[in-house]
């Protein structure tokens, strides 16, 4: 078996009055695409920048390929799209592509090459010549990504890749990220997004407040996080439901969307039950499936409610 | 060693193709022109005779020989300096200065017979050698230091014939001193007046002075570019700070040279054409060609060559380290000190130099890496400085630029990452012990 991607050990950092990530430990295996996830704050980019090396860890281990070199050293092997995003605003669009790719160890005119390519792969065919500071933001993400991609990295680190992206260009990227993958590259990217993490990843770890709460493999995590779990979809009577959904005997926990909602069963309570119940108090439904803990009830689960919806939050207020 | 070689061409690219160099590199040479020619067109225009009024009150014949060598002055073109109109006072100078004084200020249109200034001389003028001048003009000193330089040529000469030395011992005691003096270098001489010599270090140390000061701000504006617009952190995945520390700086020295050098070529041709160039003008060539265009010596090329390399790498540190402290120009001024002082005085250090090229202060600045850039070449130029030194500066400054790069480098990685507030010296000194 190859050595992992990235392998952290023990690691921690400190900033000035508090502990941005604590002895956190994880394995990102070559190949796959892995997720970082948390709530805002609780340490994703950090561990990033120090598997980039921007940051040094005060204590433990990075290793990337299996080795301590760093990924300066390894930098023509790495994409890196760090959070806030960045590009030189008065540098024509192929020509800021064809200096990332220099700075990456490819030749000039190899680097202007493949950026023709990436930049009308994303529909950018038409803006090469024209100024970053000309484009619309969804634009400037897509160069800047392309930027990352430019070098055709092993290694490909996204943080919070799909932030800011609307649902045309996330669907862009989103389908890069899997081709990616699917041509035997590691992807690693963070979000606080479970649904997309949800359908994307093949690993994830869960970290809130530094510290790690999850980690494996989508199929382990839900095994492990175990009970019964229904979604439901109401067609009418919906506050029918209520009485039933309350309780205690029949249902552990409700997670309410309004039109919708994700059940777990409490012990011992059979989903039949529940149904007999909801259909005896008059609900209309047009689903009732048994189905896994989604990522998202897990995340709520381990992180916290109160964690959970703080980044919720701001996410709205951004 | 190619990802370095990337920097320096984006740098000097993205700067080349801005419109604000290409309008200095443009409008400098129009600015030359402008100096060169300018001069010319006002001498050759501005001066002309003037209408004087001289109200002799000596009772003596130095009236006369006042009046005389007023009209003995001429202008560049042959005509008089001055018209002189001479009225003997007799007993009444005060009267006859009110009368005249009541014709003068007017425009030649509005009153043709008016002046344009009254001189009254009398007595005393030859004793203590006060004269009195009331006139439109008393407010121009090229016009009143022709009047009094005469008139005090005049009154040496009527003080010596009054004190019976013979006429033509007079004339020849009045030549003045005429100093040729030629530059002397290692014990030969140059063939190059003093004079020229003094432009070219002059013109040297200035130009390094303008390019330090315009380019090294570029560069510390460009970090703050790069930190402003977020670029900093995919380009320190993926250089280490030495790169992009080297490659910015050579990049943006490299602009300053180029422009330097267009100017310089500019120059060169504007000098070597000057004669054409004014007469295109309507000036008179010949007075643009007595303007002394001195040959500038390969050594001496090459020398500010070296010291303009070496320098810009110890202050485009400095201001790239200072760009990296800051997240807005406006933020710099509290970090600027340690890079404005040290050239502001390299700059009077080689103002002093050129007044007295071998003042024991020029000799010492030429020793210290932050002064020597702006002195040395200068203290060469003017002859005053032996290869040893030379050599002995030279070495200095490659020391300067190594514990001033590993000082920027030191304090510029940790920097670049830092956004928010802004670091206290206390800190920054943090970060140069940390390992």
């Amino acid at each position: 078996m190859s050595a992992p991607a990235v392998l952290l050990d023990g690691v921690t950092k400190r900033f000035a009055g508090h502990t941005a990530v604590r002895n956190l430990s994880m394995t990102v295996p070559a190949g796959g695409i892995f997720g970082l996830l948390g709530p805002n704050g609780a340490g994703k980019s950090t561990t990033i920048r120090m598997i980039m090396e921007i940051y040094l860890a005060d204590e433990g281990r990075v290793e990337l390929f299996g080795t301590t070199h760093g990924a300066r050293a390894l930098s023509d092997k790495l994409g890196y799209l760090p959070e806030e995003r960045g590009l030189y605003k008065k540098m024509k669009v192929l020509d800021q592509l064809v200096f990332l790719g220099e700075t990456k160890g490819i030749s000039r005119g190899e680097a202007r090459k493949r950026a023709g390519e990436w930049l009308e792969r994303l529909g950018l065919g038409e803006w090469t010549q024209k100024k970053v500071e000309d484009l619309s933001k969804g634009m400037q993400q897509k160069v800047q990504f392309a930027g990352t991609l430019l070098h055709d990295p092993d290694l490909v680190i996204l943080d919070e890749p799909f932030s800011g992206l609307d649902p045309v260009n996330s669907q862009v990227m989103k389908d890069v990220v899997i081709d990616i993958a699917k041509r035997g590259r590691t992807v690693l990217f963070s979000t606080h997004i479970m649904e997309q993490a949800e359908r994307m990843c093949d690993r994830v770890v869960i970290i809130a407040r530094g510290e790690k709460v999850v980690d494996g493999t989508l199929a382990e995590i839900k095994r492990e996080f175990g009970g019964t779990h229904v979604a439901l979809t109401f067609s009418r009577e919906k506050e029918k439901a209520a009485r039933v959904l309350a309780d205690r005997s029949l249902v552990a926990s409700v997670d309410d969307y309004g039109a919708t909602a994700d059940v777990e069963l409490a012990p011992g309570a059979e989903a039949e039950a529940l149904l007999a119940a909801l259909v005896g108090e008059g609900v209309g439904l047009t689903r009732f499936e048994l189905v896994d803990p989604s990522l998202q009830a897990i995340f709520i689960a381990k992180v916290g409610v109160e964690a959970a919806t703080a980044g919720r939050r701001e996410e709205v207020a951004a | 060693m190619n990802k370095v070689l990337s920097v320096i061409r984006r740098e000097l690219m993205e700067r080349v193709r801005t419109r604000a160099f290409i309008l200095s590199t443009f409008l400098m040479p129009i600015f030359l022109i402008a100096v060169l020619v300018l001069p010319a067109v006002m001498m050759s225009g501005g001066e002309r005779s003037s209408r004087i009024a001289l109200v002799d009150g000596t009772g003596t014949s130095l009236g006369a020989a006042i009046d005389d060598g007023l009209r003995g002055e001429r202008l560049g073109d042959g005509e008089q300096r001055f018209e002189v109109t001479m009225v003997p006072a007799g007993g009444r100078v005060d009267a006859v200065r009110d009368s005249l004084v009541a014709l003068t200020g007017f425009s030649a249109k509005e009153r043709p017979d008016g002046f344009e200034g009254v001189l009254v001389v009398t007595p005393e003028t030859y004793t203590s050698g006060t004269a009195h001048y009331l006139g439109s003009n008393a407010g121009s000193p090229q016009q009143m230091q022709d009047l009094s330089r005469t008139l005090s040529r005049v009154l040496m000469r009527a003080r010596l014939d009054g004190a019976g030395v013979d006429q033509s011992v007079v004339a020849q005691a009045l030549v003045p001193a005429r100093l040729d003096a030629d530059r002397v270098s290692d014990g030969k001489p140059t063939g190059q007046s003093g004079m020229a010599s003094f432009a070219i270090a002059y013109a040297m140390g200035f130009l390094l002075y303008i390019v330090i000061l315009l380019y090294g701000q570029q560069t510390a504006m460009s970090v703050i570019e790069e930190k402003t617009s977020r670029i900093m952190e995919v380009l320190a995945s993926s250089l280490t700070p030495f790169q992009m520390l080297l490659g910015k700086i050579v990049g943006v020295g490299l602009t300053g040279l180029l422009q330097l050098s267009i100017w310089a070529l500019c120059a060169y041709l504007l000098a070597s054409q000057r004669g054409t160039i004014a007469g295109v003008f309507g000036a008179d060539p010949d007075v643009v060609n007595a303007i002394a265009i001195p040959p500038i010596p390969a050594d001496l090329l090459v020398i500010f060559l070296a010291y303009f390399a070496l320098g810009f790498l110890i202050y485009g540190a400095m201001y790239a380290t200072i760009g990296s402290l800051v997240n807005s120009m406006q933020d710099m001024q509290q970090f600027i000190w340690p890079v404005m002082l040290p050239i502001i005085i390299g700059f009077f250090g080689m103002i002093r130099v050129t007044n007295d090229p071998n003042a024991a202060m020029g000799t010492v600045f030429s020793f210290i890496p932050f002064f020597a850039p702006f002195v040395a070449p200068v203290k060469w130029a003017m002859g005053s400085m032996s290869p040893v030194e030379l050599a002995i500066s030279l070495f200095g400054m490659v020391v300067g630029v190594v514990v001033i790069a590993w000082l920027a480098g030191r304090i510029y990685r940790t920097g670049i990452l830092m956004y928010g507030k802004k670091p206290t010296f206390g800190e920054i000194f943090r970060w140069v012990k940390a390992g």
